[in-house]
């Protein structure tokens, strides 16, 4: 009896660092953040009241949301699809292990080792200075209605080597002989890659879906550096909706109400479609 | 037939080399502006540079402060980056060698869970905790707060790797007479190296990364990151356009090299933690 429970006692001693660091750092903010968003506070303030459910209600009701809530959503669609799409075709141009092709997979990916922030600035003096200066072409990120593509293509130099590598993955355990026999069974290479790559590339569209979804809706960095919600607030994400209620404008409760609803949608949307694309998994 | 194979293996090359050429192209053009004056530009657009102008980079360095960030940068990295190797190596390690029991494994949903986690759900009562305990404006803030969002993901990787080891030399290790700490450093630990050089450099590269967890924590100049000191450099100012892309060659610089270096790491990480999915 004693020895299990010393047993257990030095488990407990091996997790308890990390216990300390991750309670610390994210389940009591977590739980202190559940409160705030009942309360009006602003912040720094020693008095704040109770208001229940009002800032929910308020947030749901307020007509400047629907912007945010759009931008994050169109964001993470255009990338989700460009991403994939766009590192599919290159990691399979890409799949054989030849010198060249290291090479040029090793330039593909390197954007993707840069700060969100960088990008979004060596970008923005690229549209403002470079594509202006030289093609006379006026920058998408000073007009409102292209603003959220100007950001997307910053999104899609960074992050396709991502999805490339991690295609690159699944193309690799596929064993070469599975393509062998079906060319000797008179299998095209378009029918190859319907009938073999693309069902057991199955797990590795999941993987990358799955993270460019979580990405795209809380997508903050790209904006902040870029355009600062503007033209006007062509180009504010819902995460730096939160933001700023928060810290510029001192509506901590408001900002923490639209922190948890935020949580909410990224754990609905992205439950849901995990779920759905394991599910195709298994019928492929 | 011989011909059509040829022409089609020489069109898919090209096809390949300007795709990467795209992917390329705005490093081109941030190094060939940080290396020209004003004056050059505005005649040679985007060639190559026929006179190498050093003051871009002497001015850049100067106004945006810039040894500051990087010893800033590099102390919060390092430290981070030690700190969740230790810390999350060992956590996996209970984790993943108790298998059957719930309260175990309840830790390990709970932080995949976490892992979803946008950092704006948190981003309040941190600032007003980590300002509480005077921890704001910190070099210690700022890496307790970014090791504690990698924390999640870390322990997740290496308990999926725990998995796969076998047991019989640890069990070996304990009819020996050796403790539990012991054998995890000598005889588990070595074993983790793929896993860990792949996960140290991948939070290397979050961490120097960071900006969101970085713009609530670090608010005074002093205890500014890279990203940060350019996030306030290019906010405040309009600056000259071949000092800005000196900047961002600056900035690059390190984590470019680093990438070079380690380029198998790396790429085996995100490799890695794709087929686990």
């Amino acid at each position: 009896m004693n020895a299990k429970i010393k047993k257990q006692g030095i488990n407990f001693l091996f997790m308890l660092p990390a216990l300390v660091l991750f309670i610390f750092i994210i389940v009591i903010p977590f739980v202190k953040g559940i409160r705030i968003s009942f309360t009006n506070w602003d912040g720094f303030s020693p008095i704040y009241n109770y208001v229940g459910l009002e800032n929910f209600r308020r947030i749901l009701k307020d007509p400047s949301i629907k912007g945010p809530i759009c931008n994050s959503l169109f964001y993470t669609v255009v990338t989700v699809i460009v991403n994939n799409a766009a590192g599919l075709g290159i990691a399979v141009a890409l799949k054989k292990d030849t010198r060249v092709n290291r090479i040029f997979r090793t330039f593909v990916f390197m954007p993707f080792i840069l700060s969100l922030v960088l990008t979004g600035f060596i970008w923005t003096y690229i549209y403002s200075d470079v594509f202006y200066g030289i093609f006379g072409i006026k920058s998408l990120l000073g007009n409102k209605n292209t603003v959220m593509w100007g950001i997307c293509i910053m999104a899609f130099w960074r992050d396709i080597g991502y999805a490339m590598l991690i295609y690159l993955a699944g193309l690799q355990a596929i064993p070469e002989t599975y393509y062998e026999a079906a060319k000797i069974d008179g299998a095209g290479a378009f029918k190859r890659f319907r009938s073999i790559t693309v069902p057991l590339l199955a797990p590795a569209f999941t993987v990358n879906v799955t993270l460019f979804i979580g990405w795209g809706l809380k997508v903050f960095d790209y904006v902040m550096a870029a355009t600062n919600g503007g033209p006007g607030r062509a180009s504010e994400t819902f995460a730096m909706y939160v933001y700023n209620y928060t810290f510029p404008y001192n509506r901590a409760g408001y900002g923490q109400a639209a922190a948890i609803l935020m949580l909410l949608g990224i754990f609905i949307i992205s439950g849901a479609v995990s779920r759905l694309l394991r599910r195709k998994e298994v019928e492929m | 037939m011989n011909v059509k194979k040829r022409f089609c293996k020489i069109s898919a090359f090209v096809l390949k080399l300007l795709t990467v050429m795209v992917f390329v192209m705005p490093f081109y053009i941030a190094v060939v502006y940080a290396l020209k004056s004003p004056e050059e530009t505005m005649r040679t657009g985007l060639a190559l540079p026929k006179k190498i102008y050093w003051q871009n980079f002497t001015e850049a360095i100067e106004v945006s402060d810039f040894w500051s960030a990087a010893a800033n940068s590099f102390v919060v990295t390092v430290t981070s980056v030690l700190l969740l190797t230790v810390i999350c190596t060992m956590c996996a390690y209970v984790i993943a060698r108790n298998g059957h029991s719930l309260f175990y494994q309840s830790f390990y949903y709970i932080f995949l869970a976490a892992m979803m986690l946008p950092f704006q759900v948190v981003m309040l009562p941190l600032y007003v905790q980590l300002r509480n305990m005077g921890m704001l404006n910190t070099r210690i803030g700022m890496l307790l707060t970014i090791s504690g969002f990698q924390l999640a993901y870390n322990v997740f990787v290496y308990t999926g790797f725990v998995r796969n080891i076998p047991v019989e030399m640890e069990e070996a290790a304990f009819i020996d007479g050796a403790g539990k700490f012991y054998t995890f450093w000598k005889i588990v630990f070595p074993l983790m190296k793929p896993i860990v050089s792949s996960t140290l450099i991948l939070n290397a590269l979050s961490v120097w990364n960071d900006f969101q967890i970085s713009l609530i924590i670090a608010q005074k100049p002093e205890v500014r990151t890279i990203p940060l000191t350019q996030f306030f450099f290019f906010g405040q100012y309009s600056i000259r356009l071949n000092m800005a892309f000196a900047a961002f060659v600056l900035a690059m610089l390190p984590i470019i090299l680093l990438y070079l270096v380690m380029q198998k790491y790396i790429i085996g990480g995100v490799m890695a933690g794709a087929v686990k999915g």
